[in-house]
C-alpha cells in the first residue's frame, strides 16, 4: 500500500512540485526571519565582545533610561577599584548623540551611533582605544577622535571641530588634539563615531558636576574569573546599580542596539510566511483534491482488491507527507538563503565582525513543523473523499456529484451577516476604542464567510465578468469553464481573494487618512511651515531643538508667529493612567490662534503651571470634565493639575496639553515640534531655507512645508502599504501557481474536449485565447471580491477612526485599486501560458480519442 | 464481385475526397506497423460511403488522414479541390472549420453547452451566421425540436449524437467524416442515427463517409469499401445488411483474422 502510493507520487510530480512550492514559500520566510534574526544577534553579540575584551565585570546604573540615572562617585568608584581581585578599572564618562558637524559643508555627521567620552589623559587601561597620533585632551577645548570619525568629519589634527553637546543641547567648537583607533589597527568597530572630552569638562556637560562617573569596566586579576569578580563586587555595589560580566553586558547591550530592526524584519517575513502558509493550504487542497477526483478508479481498485478505506485515506495522507517534508527541506534551504541576502542588505555597509549563519535546531524544528502541518490540513478533507470512493468506481464511471452547496452557502451567509452586523455596529456605534475589536472579529467574520461564499458567488460573477472580456466563441468557451465548477474557481481563487482583501482595507485606510490630513492641513490652518525632532528621537524632551531658536526664525522677515512644542511620553499618566502617547506643553492660547480647534468645555487659553487641557474622547477615557482636578506624574514628579478646558480633537490636534511652565518637568528641555505662520503673500520655500539654516545645529531636526509635514505624518503608513503590497505579491506568485496547477489539471480532464473543439475548426490561438480567458477570469473573480470586501472593510475602519476624529473622510484609492486590478490581470494572463501552451501542443486526433 | 476491386484512375473535380497511393506507417524498425499500403479511393459527391473492415484494418486510420486529422506517410490526400500535404496547422483548422463535418462514436459535446449552442459550435467558431431555415431543418431531420434548450447531460445517448449529426450538418461541409456514430448506441437509436445520415444524402445531397464494422450500419450506404490489412479489398453499392455480411464472412477467412 505504502509502495503503491509513494510510486503514485512519482507520476504526479509536476502536479505536487506545485504544492511543494508553496510549501517552499511559507517555510522559506519562517525560517528565512529566524536564520536572520539569530544571525544579526550574534553579530550584535560579537561586536559587544569586542568592546568588553578583556573586561571582567561591568558596573551600570540599573535603569540607564531614567531621567536622572544613577551616577558613581569618586569614593565608590575607588571602593570598587579596592575589591580583591580587579586588576584595572576604567571609568565610564559617556553620552549618546554627541554629533560632529563636516568641517567642510558644516552638516551633521550622519552615523548609527554618535558617542560622546570623557577621558582622563591616560592610554586605555583595558587597551581597546590606541592613541594613534596626537595627545589626550587635557583642556576644556580639546577633544582627541577616531581615525572613522576623523574621516567622516573630513577633519585632521590640529583643526577645529565643531559638535553638538547633547546635554547642552548646542554645539561647540573644539580643537582636536589627537586621533586614536581601536587595537588591532581598527579605525571603528561598527561604523560608530566618537568624539573624547577632557575628563572633568565631560563630567560637567554631560553629568552637571565633576567627579561623577556612569559606571565602569573592570578588568580581573590572573586566577580571579569574571563570576567570582562579579559577586565580590556585587558585595560593595551601591544602590541603584547593577554589576554583570562581560558576558552578561555583551548580550544585553546587543539586545538593545540590535533588536528594533531585527524585531521589525522578524515580524514582517513571519507575516509573509503565515500568508504563504495560509493561501498554500488552499493551494494544496485543490492539488489533493483534484488528484483524488482522477484517480477514482485507481482508488477504487485498491478498493476492490481490498484495501481498507482507512488505509486508502493514509495513502493520500502519506503523499502529503512527503510533500510536507520535500517542502519543508527545500524552504529550509531557501531560507537559509533569504537570510543570507537579507543580512547582507542590511549589515552590508556596517563594518560588523563577520559571523556565520545560525540555524538553530528551533528553526529546524518549526519549519518541519510548519511544513507538515500545513500539508497534512490541507490533505485531509482530499483524503476523506478517497476513502469514500466505492469499489465499484472500478468497474464502471460512478458519477460523483459535487455535494450541493448549499449547506456551505448557508454557513457562509451566517459568518457573512454575523459579520456585517458586527462591523457595522462598530463603524457607526460610538464605541470609543472597544469598537476596534468589535470590528476585527466582525471583519474576521465577513471575511470567512465570503471565503465560504465564494462558490456560490463564482458563477454569477464569473458570467459578469465574462460578459465584458470573453469575445468571441473561444472567450465565450472560456468563460463557461471558468463558470462551471465553482468550488473549484473559488478555492482557486481563495488565495488572491485573502491578499486582495487585506491590501484593499489597508489601502483604504492609508487613502483616507493622507486625505483627511490633506483635507485639514488645506482647510484653514495658519500654519505653513514645520520644524520636526528626528523620527527616532526618544520623545522626551532630550532630542530636537532648543526653543530660544525660534527667537531667529521669528526675526525672519515675513515671519508672523512661531510656535514650539515640546513631547514627553516618558512615564506619564494622568488621572492615575498610564498615557503611551504622553503630553504636549505649548502656548496653548497661541496653538488656538494658529490651529482650528475649538472648545467644547471650559476655554482653551495659554495654560498657567498645574493647567491642562485635553481632547473630549480623552477626556471621556480618563472621566475628567472642565473645573476637575487630577494627579499628573511627568519626568517623574506628581502635581495636581486642573482641566482648564476640553476641545474637539482634530487629526492633528488630539491628547492632553500642558502649558509651558511644564516643560520644567520633562526630562529635557528640546522642543519637539516648531509650527510657523506667515504673513499673507509671503512664499514659504525661502523661509523654509532660512530655518534650515537656523536649525542645522540641531542633528537630525527637518525643517518642511505643509505638504512635507502631511508626507511626513503619512510616512509610516506608507511603509505599512508597501509592506501589505510586497504581501500581495507573495499572495499573487502562489495564486498564479495556483491557477497553473488548476488549468493544467482541467486541461487533462478537459483533453477531449479540447480535441473536439479542434476538430470542428477551433485555431490554436483560439484555444490559447479561450484558456487565457479562463485564467484571468478566474484572478479577476478573486480580485473583485477582495476589492469588494477590502473597500468595504476599509471604509468600516475609517468611519471607527472618524468617531474617534483620527480622519475626516472615507477615501477609496482608486488608482492603486486600478493597479491592483492591472496586477490580477497580468497574473492571470502569466498563468495561462504554459497551460494554454500544453493545449495548443496537443494532437487533434489523439486528443479527440483520449480515454 | 468476389475479386478485389481495381485500382481507380486519378479522381476527376467531381470528388468531395480522394487518397492517391496513401501509406501510413507506424513506428519504425521492428517496431513498425503499415496501416496503410498505397490506398486509392475516391469518393463521390452525395454519396453516403461505409468502410468496412475487421479490427487492424485500417480503416479508422484511412478516415483519419482522409479528413487531415492525422498525416499520411506517403501519397496524396485531398478535399473537393483542396490539397491535403503541406497544410499546416492554420490550413487545416480552416479546412476542418469550411469544408469537414465529424461525428464521433463517443458523442463528444461540449457540457457546458445547451444542445442548440453545441449544434452551433463550428459555425461561431468560424463566426459564420447559421442559416436559420437550414438550422430549423437539420432539427427537424434529427427531432430534437423540444430539446435544443438542454445540456448534453441531460439528455439520453441517442439525444447526444443526434445534436452530434445536427452539429456536423448544420455547417453543410464538403463532407462528413463518422466514426463508428452508432458504436455507443443500442440498436432503435443507432437505427435512428443511420436514417437521419441516409435521408441528408438523399434529400439534401450531403456527403458522407463513415467507419463501421457494423454490416448492419454499412448496408445504410449507397457504397461499401471494405479494407483488410491495410488495402482496399472489396467494394458493394446499394448493398443489404445480408450482402455485407457474407462479404466479411468470406473476408475473415481470406484475411485469417477472427470474426469480431
Amino acid at each position: 500500500m505504502i509502495k503503491a502510493s509513494l510510486r503514485g507520487l512519482l507520476q504526479r510530480k509536476l502536479r505536487l512540485s506545485l504544492a511543494v512550492f508553496a510549501i517552499v514559500l511559507s517555510v522559506a520566510f519562517l525560517a528565512g526571519s529566524m536564520v536572520l534574526s539569530d544571525t544579526l544577534s550574534a553579530r550584535f553579540t560579537a561586536l559587544f565582545t569586542t568592546v568588553n575584551q578583556n573586561v571582567a565585570v561591568v558596573v551600570q546604573p540599573k535603569d540607564p533610561q531614567a531621567v536622572e540615572p544613577a551616577r558613581l562617585t569618586e569614593a565608590q568608584l575607588r571602593t570598587l577599584s579596592e575589591v580583591d581581585g580587579v586588576r584595572v578599572v576604567s571609568p565610564d564618562v559617556s553620552v549618546q548623540g554627541a554629533t560632529p558637524f563636516r568641517a567642510t559643508d558644516g552638516e551633521p555627521v550622519s552615523a548609527d551611533a554618535a558617542l560622546g567620552f570623557g577621558v582622563d589623559g591616560n592610554d586605555d587601561p583595558l587597551g581597546l582605544v590606541e592613541l594613534r597620533e596626537g595627545r589626550w585632551p587635557t583642556a576644556e577645548n580639546e577633544v582627541a577622535i577616531t581615525a572613522h570619525t576623523a574621516e567622516l568629519a573630513k577633519v585632521k589634527r590640529g583643526e577645529q571641530l565643531k559638535v553638538y553637546l547633547p546635554v547642552l543641547n548646542e554645539p561647540r567648537s573644539f580643537t582636536v588634539v589627537g586621533v586614536a583607533g581601536y587595537s588591532g589597527g581598527r579605525d571603528s568597530l561598527a561604523g560608530e563615531v566618537v568624539v573624547m572630552f577632557q575628563q572633568a569638562f565631560a563630567q560637567r556637560t554631560f553629568y552637571g558636576e565633576t567627579g561623577r562617573f556612569g559606571g565602569a569596566s573592570f578588568a580581573a586579576e590572573p586566577g580571579v574569573s569574571d563570576i567570582e569578580l562579579k559577586q565580590r563586587i556585587e558585595q560593595r555595589l551601591p544602590a541603584g546599580f547593577k554589576a554583570l560580566t562581560a558576558e552578561e553586558s555583551s548580550e544585553d547591550r546587543a539586545a538593545l542596539s540590535g533588536g528594533v530592526i531585527i524585531d521589525v524584519f522578524k515580524y514582517i517575513l513571519v507575516g509573509f510566511a503565515v500568508v504563504a502558509g495560509i493561501v498554500g493550504i488552499f493551494l494544496i487542497f485543490n492539488t489533493f483534491n483534484i488528484i483524488v477526483a482522477q484517480r477514482t478508479r485507481e482508488l477504487a481498485l485498491l478498493r476492490a482488491l481490498g484495501a481498507g478505506w482507512g488505509q486508502v485515506a493514509g495513502s493520500v495522507l502519506l503523499e502529503a507527507l512527503v510533500v510536507g517534508v520535500v517542502g519543508a527541506t527545500l524552504g529550509l534551504a531557501a531560507g537559509v538563503g533569504v537570510a543570507a541576502a537579507a543580512e547582507q542588505y542590511l549589515m552590508g555597509e556596517v563594518p560588523l565582525p563577520p559571523v556565520d549563519l545560525v540555524v538553530a535546531p528551533l528553526t529546524v524544528l518549526l519549519s518541519y513543523l510548519l511544513g507538515v502541518v500545513v500539508t497534512l490540513v490541507a490533505a485531509f478533507v482530499p483524503a476523506v473523499r478517497a476513502s469514500s470512493v466505492p469499489p465499484v468506481a472500478a468497474m464502471r464511471d460512478v458519477v460523483r456529484p459535487d455535494k450541493s452547496l448549499k449547506a456551505l452557502s448557508i454557513v457562509g451567509a451566517v459568518f457573512a451577516l454575523l459579520g456585517i452586523g458586527l462591523v457595522a455596529l462598530g463603524a457607526f456605534a460610538d464605541l470609543g476604542g472597544t469598537a476596534f475589536l468589535i470590528l476585527l472579529f466582525g471583519a474576521l467574520l465577513l471575511f470567512v464567510g465570503t471565503l465560504l461564499l465564494s462558490p456560490l458567488l463564482a458563477r454569477p460573477i464569473v458570467r459578469g465578468l465574462g460578459a465584458l472580456i470573453g469575445r468571441g466563441s473561444a472567450g465565450d468557451l472560456g468563460v463557461r469553464n471558468a463558470a462551471r465548477n465553482p468550488r473549484r474557481t473559488a478555492v482557486t481563487a481563495a488565495a488572491i481573494i485573502i491578499g486582495v482583501t487585506v491590501i484593499g482595507m489597508t489601502a483604504t485606510v492609508v487613502q483616507s487618512f493622507k486625505t483627511s490630513l490633506e483635507d485639514i492641513m488645506g482647510e484653514n490652518i495658519g500654519v505653513e511651515v514645520m520644524i520636526q525632532a528626528a523620527v527616532t528621537a526618544a520623545p522626551d524632551g532630550r532630542q530636537g531643538f532648543n526653543p530660544k531658536a525660534l527667537d531667529q526664525v521669528r526675526a525672519i522677515p515675513g515671519v508672523k508667529e512661531a510656535a514650539a512644542w515640546h513631547f514627553d511620553a516618558l512615564g506619564v499618566s494622568v488621572a492615575g493612567q498610564p498615557q503611551a502617547f504622553g503630553v504636549f506643553a505649548t502656548d496653548v492660547g497661541q496653538a488656538a490662534r494658529m490651529f482650528p480647534f475649538d472648545a467644547t468645555g471650559g476655554e482653551i487659553r495659554t495654560l498657567a503651571a498645574q493647567e491642562l487641557v485635553l481632547d473630549g474622547n480623552t477626556a471621556e477615557t480618563l472621566k475628567l470634565k472642565a473645573g476637575d482636578r487630577t494627579p499628573v506624574v511627568i519626568g517623574g514628579v506628581t502635581r495636581d493639575y486642573t482641566v482648564v478646558g476640553v476641545y474637539q480633537a482634530t487629526p492633528i490636534i488630539q491628547g492632553i496639553l500642558v502649558g509651558e511652565p511644564a516643560i520644567a518637568d520633562f526630562p529635557g528641555p528640546l522642543a519637539f515640534q516648531g509650527f510657523v505662520s506667515l504673513n499673507d503673500g509671503v512664499d514659504a520655500a525661502p523661509v523654509v531655507e532660512k530655518i534650515e539654516t537656523i536649525m542645522k545645529d540641531y542633528p537630525g531636526v527637518q525643517v518642511g512645508d505643509r505638504q512635507s509635514y502631511v508626507d511626513q505624518a503619512t510616512a509610516s503608513y506608507d511603509f505599512l502599504l508597501i509592506a501589505v503590497q510586497i504581501l500581495l505579491l507573495v499572495a499573487l506568485v502562489i495564486a498564479l501557481l495556483g491557477i497553473l496547477n488548476t488549468l493544467v489539471l482541467s486541461i487533462v480532464e478537459r483533453t477531449r474536449e479540447l480535441g473536439l473543439v479542434r476538430a470542428v475548426g477551433l485555431s490554436r490561438g483560439g484555444l490559447v485565447w479561450m484558456i487565457t480567458v479562463e485564467s484571468v477570469l478566474i484572478t479577476v473573480f478573486g480580485v473583485f471580491l477582495g476589492l469588494a470586501l477590502g473597500v468595504g472593510l476599509g471604509a468600516a475602519f475609517t468611519k471607527a477612526l472618524m468617531t474617534l476624529e483620527f480622519a475626516s473622510v472615507i477615501a477609496i484609492p482608486w488608482l492603486e485599486l486600478a493597479q491592483y486590478l492591472l496586477a490580477a490581470v497580468v497574473a492571470g494572463v502569466l498563468a495561462a501560458v504554459i497551460p494554454a501552451r500544453m493545449a495548443a501542443r496537443l494532437n487533434v486526433l489523439d486528443a479527440i480519442s483520449y480515454e | 464481385m468476389t475479386s478485389p476491386v481495381t485500382e481507380r484512375p486519378a479522381a476527376g473535380a467531381g470528388a468531395a475526397a480522394r487518397a492517391t497511393d496513401l501509406w501510413k506507417v507506424y513506428g519504425s524498425g521492428e517496431a513498425q506497423v503499415i496501416a496503410l499500403r498505397g490506398v486509392n479511393v475516391e469518393l463521390e459527391r452525395g454519396r453516403f460511403t461505409a468502410i468496412m473492415g475487421p479490427s487492424g484494418s485500417g480503416k479508422s486510420t484511412l478516415m483519419h488522414c482522409m479528413a487531415g486529422l492525422d498525416s499520411a506517410t506517403r501519397g496524396q490526400l485531398a478535399i473537393g479541390d483542396t490539397a491535403l500535404n503541406g497544410l499546416g496547422d492554420a490550413g487545416l483548422t480552416r479546412l476542418r472549420r469550411e469544408k469537414v463535418g465529424f461525428i464521433f462514436q463517443q458523442f463528444n459535446l461540449l457540457p457546458t453547452l445547451t444542445a442548440e449552442e453545441n449544434i452551433l459550435l463550428p459555425l461561431a467558431i468560424a463566426g459564420r451566421k447559421p442559416d436559420p431555415g437550414w438550422f430549423r431543418t437539420v432539427v427537424d431531420t434529427v427531432g430534437l425540436g423540444d430539446r435544443l434548450g438542454h445540456r448534453p447531460n441531460q439528455l439520453s445517448g441517442g439525444q447526444q449524437q443526434r445534436v452530434a449529426c445536427a452539429r456536423a450538418l448544420v455547417a453543410r461541409p464538403e463532407v462528413i467524416f463518422a466514426d463508428e456514430p452508432t458504436g455507443n448506441l443500442d440498436s432503435r437509436s443507432g437505427a435512428e442515427i443511420l436514417g437521419f445520415l441516409r435521408r441528408s444524402v438523399t434529400e439534401h445531397g450531403q456527403t458522407i463517409v463513415m467507419v463501421t464494422h457494423d454490416a448492419n450500419a454499412a448496408s445504410y450506404a449507397g457504397r461499401v469499401i471494405f479494407l483488410a490489412d491495410g488495402q482496399i479489398v472489396d467494394e458493394l453499392t446499394e448493398p443489404t445488411a445480408d450482402a455485407v455480411l457474407d462479404r466479411i464472412k468470406r473476408l475473415d477467412v481470406v484475411s485469417t483474422g477472427a470474426p469480431e
